[in-house]
């Protein structure tokens, strides 16, 4: 009996058991909070006749913000539409939210914060919300980096000064009621010896998981454009609270000659990207064979030097010139390929849309109806964004002096499932250069 | 020889002009006919100014003789006439850019008697010449005789110094708003033994232009945020030197006119603001230093009867310096802060020497085969160093350009039909040779695609030609195919504000003109004349002012078509020489012809207005003479005028909305002067009012012009 209370008693047990199993695996697993669709305008930056990037333009800057990029909406014209703002802003500028944040082209001695809106006329129009005069440090238009600390409130941008031969920063406190400089201040790092300069502005990024931010700078053997092979690049990591420098490391010619820009920051074209696990990568430029050519380098989560044995552009065609990170260990990279032509120019036509797989290293350009998108010109331009899971990829193939023959077209990549779609146009002629996603209003 | 001999004593004694106004037995009947009524006959004779405008060329004459009295500078009276427009940067010495029909101030080429004005050094301009010493000023409009040996495009400027015969001596000074003081000092002496003719010049100019800027930005007191206020100019100040000896002799038998001369020019100038007044510099300065020699030769009947010789070459050195040596960013209450990069061009330190060489050959043969026909064959030498040092930065490398031109030229003059018909056709040559040693900033420069030298070789020509069919209606009509070369400041910059473009190309243009002309005497001493031009230029590789993204730095740049065309026409209307009322319009269309890319497509700028000019303005003017009061021998001048120009885009007007476009507004300006001569005009003074309503106007974007001013000048004649 003894025996058969406890075959009983275990048979429950199992069954009771079983049945629990049985629940839990017909229990979904909770699916993860998808990520809330936030609502954009797009803003599309043209250059008539010639790129503006660079300071190249000197046929005027114009600026439409349309709600969507898809391909029922109608094609973005400019003709007696948008805004104007070539003498008065640069295309390169800081942006949070829905603002933007520059040192104007207009030279006002300040920095200045506004943002896009309509008119009572249904008309874009630009609002400055704020303008504040620099104290001692000044910076000029284009020529600074910067870096939004974790507060998302604070914005550190720093530059060069003194013929390139002192790094300075400012730090600058944004509220609703406007901005107001925190401090200032003039980084401890000398030219070495056997260089004359700093690079123009340097690369600025903070990294969440280690709050520090990293500041990535060039030393040349002189002032003004630079040469891979004779520059050097460095590491300086910092205290976002007193803005001391932790360390400063100069970064080994193997792993990376130069940045892939040194003069605006990303204040147009983005350089640097974080995955989910906060790697941080940087595209720079090493020499083959004597010739320039982009690599993407990696400084591990935890870490604070570059992890020699990795390389996300292996092989490369040319320059990297942007990169974006997509989600899911892939990243949008936006290149040269120097074989198209004899020489290459500012504007050749030559640079394309990939799709890198960081595991891998592989890449593969991205396709619309199983056709490569077009090589583009524009070497200085950021016609990519990365928003809701979606990359939005403009491609307009103009070259020096001439204007596109087809329509600039918004390609949408979705993260997820890899598809390509095609979106709005815009009209023809014009050099497209940047497109920027605000929040709305 | 009886008409020549009238001929003669009237130009003699329309060059007496001044000490004979107010003469109860002669009169001056304005600037367009010196009418001279002797007693109770009147002689009508045409002035130089109305010969040249009845010749077959679009032209322009301005008698400055009959306004030295009252005038600040050439540039003032310049830009009140049809067709012209002269857009200013600010006060006294600042920089301007005038325009002919349409086209751009340096498509347009200056003499001063016929040789280039840059022979004085590049700092003297009309806006620093001295009056005194100015008799006319011709404006040729678009198409340019081939005597000038010129590659203008757009026309040209040529002043006319005095050539008087007799003895004199021209002293005047003004003193103004702004701080502002002007001397000039001019004489003649004829040694009556050794016949040699001795000249000097002598003019300086200064001013603060502390004028008041409106609505500038500036940091409060706490320095945290800006406010808005009017505040005055902190660092403008200009002054400039000019003298001038010239000494030869007349009428000797292996020669008609030699002279030798010799001058010095200094301009000093600070700068106050970047291509827009958003750009306020507070130290950085400019000067120029020029030394120049020069002698000219003149003979009649050389070699052979009828054969004319003219000959001048001038050697200049100058010396140009631009100190942009402090890191400061100034505001317009004169503060500032420690900036990062220089004022000017936003870079690093710099104290940069230029050294331009200039060295100017003309020679014009002149041949009249018959009466009536004459062939003329003219070469121009204009060779421009560029050599550049740095005082201050160590990291450049002096550069040394050469700029040379040679232009031949070949003209045929003819007059039939008893002087009813002129006709001209000339042909030109155009060499042009660069030299280029600077590498700096090659990206913006374009020094990596020119280095070296290269020669280029273009062709040119045109014809003229006049029908008068009555005193009432003439026609003519004139048509130049014409290159116009770079000049120095278009390719190599201005060391300051301008970058250089050493891969600019030269414009080439065909310019056609069609006007009509007349004049009606009314009677009882009321005359009419109108004036009507009608012009088309059709220009490739345009050469256009752009102001660039980087630091308010300006740079030239080709546009690789624009067709020009316009109108422009003049009213005047004349009483006894007393009352003087004339009126003029101006109106030009500018449009981008460039139609397909490379790519095929429409060009998106192709039939737009060309952006950053003006393309409407008018101007009218009204005087009263009164003579004999309060002094025998005396006159009062009453003047008043006002011009107007329409508002213009900075960009292309046809993209973005037009209510977020930058814009040069209108401008409504009224100038108001009094003038008093006495003794015969011995003795002048003058008050002048200019922008009596204290307007706020921009000639270009962002860049105010001064407000009222009062300006008083007293001159005497001797």
């Amino acid at each position: 009996m003894k025996e058969i209370k406890k075959l009983f008693v275990a048979l429950t047990i199992a069954m009771v058991s079983m049945m629990a199993m049985a629940v839990s695996c017909e229990q979904p697993e909770p699916e993860p909070e998808p990520e809330p669709v936030k609502e954009y305008n797009f803003d599309l930056f043209v250059c008539a006749v010639k790129h503006g990037g660079m300071s190249k333009n000197k046929n005027g800057t114009y600026v439409r913000s349309v709600p969507a990029l898809t391909a029922d909406q109608p094609r973005v014209e400019f003709t007696g539409k948008g805004i104007d703002i070539t003498e008065d802003y640069t295309l390169e500028s800081i942006t949070k939210g829905k603002y933007y944040y520059q040192v104007p082209q207009k030279a006002t001695g300040g920095f200045v914060k506004f943002h896009i809106t309509k008119n009572a006329a249904g008309e874009e129009t630009i609002v400055e919300d704020s303008e504040i005069p620099f104290k001692d440090n000044t910076y000029s238009a284009r020529k600074y980096t910067h870096a939004w600390l974790a507060d998302g409130k604070t914005l550190v941008i720093i530059g060069t000064a003194n013929s390139a031969k002192q790094i300075i920063w400012t730090k600058i406190a944004d509220s609703d009621a406007g901005m107001s400089i925190l401090s200032e201040g003039t980084f401890d790092i000398s030219v070495p010896t056997g260089f004359s300069a700093f690079s123009t502005s340097g690369l600025l990024t903070y990294r969440a998981s280690d709050q520090k931010l990293y500041y990535f700078y060039l030393t040349k053997p002189k002032s003004g454009q630079s040469d891979a092979t004779t520059s050097k690049t460095w590491i300086a990591i910092i205290d976002p609270t007193t803005m001391a420098v932790e360390s400063n490391t100069e970064v080994p010619g193997d792993i990376m000659e130069e940045t892939a820009g040194s003069a605006y920051g990303e204040l147009m074209q983005n350089m640097i990207m974080y995955d989910e696990a906060d790697n941080l990568y940087l595209s720079g430029l090493i020499t083959v064979n004597g010739t320039e050519m982009g690599i993407l380098r990696r400084i591990p989560a935890g870490q604070k030097t570059f992890d020699p044995s990795w390389n996300g552009f292996p092989n490369p065609e040319g320059k990297l010139l942007t990169i974006q990170y997509l989600g899911d260990g892939r990243a949008l990279s936006y290149s040269q390929n120097n074989s198209l032509v004899e020489k290459l120019t500012i504007d050749s036509k030559v640079n394309f849309y990939s799709i890198i797989n960081l595991s891998t290293g592989t890449r593969m350009r991205v396709k619309f109806d199983g056709t490569d998108l077009q090589y583009c010109g524009g070497r200085f331009s950021q016609r990519s964004v990365v928003v809701n899971g979606k990359a939005y990829i403009g491609v307009g193939g103009e070259t020096e002096g001439e204007a596109e023959a087809t329509y600039p077209t918004i390609y949408i990549y979705d993260c997820k499932t890899g598809s390509v779609e095609k979106g709005v146009e815009l009209s023809k002629g014009f050099c497209f250069d940047i497109i920027r996603a605000m929040d709305a209003e | 020889m009886r008409f020549k001999r009238i001929w003669m004593s009237l130009v003699s004694l329309a060059g007496c002009v001044v000490p004979l106004l107010g003469q109860d037995s002669l009169s001056v009947k304005g600037a367009l006919n010196d009418t001279l009524m002797l007693r109770n006959s009147t002689v009508t004779a045409q002035s130089r100014e109305q010969k040249l405008r009845e010749g077959a060329f679009a032209v322009g004459a301005l008698n400055i003789r009959l306004q030295a009295s009252t005038l600040q500078s050439l540039t003032q009276v310049i830009d009140k006439t049809a067709g012209i427009r002269i857009r200013e940067e600010g006060g006294v010495g600042s920089e301007f850019d005038l325009s002919i029909n349409g086209m751009s101030g340096n498509s347009i080429r200056y003499f001063l008697d016929g040789m280039p004005l840059d022979a004085k050094g590049t700092g003297m301009t009309l806006a620093n010449l001295p009056v005194n010493i100015i008799d006319r000023v011709e404006i040729y409009k678009g198409v340019i005789p081939a005597s000038f040996g010129s590659d203008a495009l757009g026309g040209a400027v040529n002043i006319v110094t005095n050539r008087r015969t007799r003895n004199y001596l021209d002293f005047s000074y003004g003193i103004g708003s702004f701080h502002t003081h002007k001397a000039d000092f001019s004489a003649q002496y004829t040694g009556k033994k050794t016949g040699i003719v001795i000249k000097p010049v002598l003019s300086a100019s200064y001013s603060k232009n502390n004028y008041v800027m409106h609505d500038v930005k500036v940091r409060n007191e706490e320095h945290t945020a800006f406010v808005i206020k009017d505040l005055p100019r902190f660092h403008d100040d200009y002054l400039s030197l000019f003298g001038q000896l010239e000494a030869g002799v007349v009428n000797r038998s292996w020669t008609d006119a030699f002279f030798a001369s010799a001058s010095v020019s200094k301009i000093d100038k600070e700068i106050q603001t970047g291509a827009t007044q958003d750009h306020v510099i507070g130290m950085a300065e400019r000067h120029t230093e020029a030394v120049s020699v020069s002698a000219r030769y003149e003979k009649t009947d050389f070699l052979t009867e009828g054969m004319q010789l003219m000959a001048t070459v001038s050697q200049t050195w100058d010396h140009a310096q631009t100190i942009d040596t402090t890191y400061r960013r100034y505001y317009w209450d004169g503060t500032y802060i420690n900036g990062s990069y220089s004022e000017i061009r936003g870079r690093g330190k710099t104290w940069r020497h230029y050294r331009r060489p200039l060295t100017v050959v003309r020679t014009n043969l002149n041949y009249r085969f018959a009466e009536g026909h004459d062939l003329a064959l003219n070469y121009l030498l204009n060779r421009c160093g560029n050599q550049q040092t740095d005082a201050w930065d160590e990291d450049f490398e002096p550069t040394d350009d050469v700029l040379a031109k040679h232009i031949l030229s070949l003209s045929y003059d003819q007059s039939l039909l008893a002087g009813r018909l002129n006709n001209t056709f000339f042909v030109k040559d155009y060499i042009n040779h660069l030299t280029v040693g600077q590498d700096e900033l090659p990206s913006t420069t374009g020094s990596d695609k020119v280095k070296g030298s290269n020669t280029q070789n273009y062709l040119g020509g045109g014809v003229g030609s006049r029908y008068l069919f009555l005193e009432e209606l003439a026609v003519k009509g004139s048509y130049e195919h014409s290159v116009r070369l770079p000049i120095s400041r278009e390719v190599l910059g201005n060391g300051s504000t301008v970058y250089p473009n050493l891969t600019l190309k030269p414009e080439i243009s065909d310019n056609f003109n069609l006007g009509l002309f007349g004049s009606f005497d009314l009677g009882g001493g009321h005359a009419l004349s109108y004036e009507v031009n009608g012009f088309v230029r059709l220009v490739d590789n345009y050469i256009r002012a752009t102001v660039s993204e980087t630091e308010s730095m300006m740079q030239y740049v080709n546009v690789a078509a624009v067709h020009i065309k316009g109108v422009d026409g003049e009213v005047r209307y004349d009483w006894a020489g007393k009352l003087h009322l004339a009126v003029n319009a101006s109106y030009d269309d500018s449009r981008d012809m460039r139609k397909y890319t490379q790519a095929g497509d429409i060009s998106i700028t192709y039939k737009n207005r060309t952006p950053n000019r003006p393309w409407a303005w008018s101007n009218a003017e009204a005087s009263y003479t009164f003579h004999n009061v309060g002094l025998r021998d005396s006159r009062l001048r009453l003047a008043c005028d006002y011009q107007w120009v329409h508002w213009f885009y900075l960009t292309w007007e046809a993209f973005g909305s037009a209510s977020s476009k930058s814009k040069v507004p209108t401008q409504h300006i009224t100038n108001a002067s009094l003038l008093y001569s006495w003794h015969g005009g011995r003795y002048n003074i003058s008050l002048e009012c200019t922008n009596l309503f204290d307007a706020l106007a921009f000639d270009n974007y962002k860049l105010q012009k001064p407000g009222r001013a009062f300006f008083l000048k007293f001159r005497l004649f001797l």
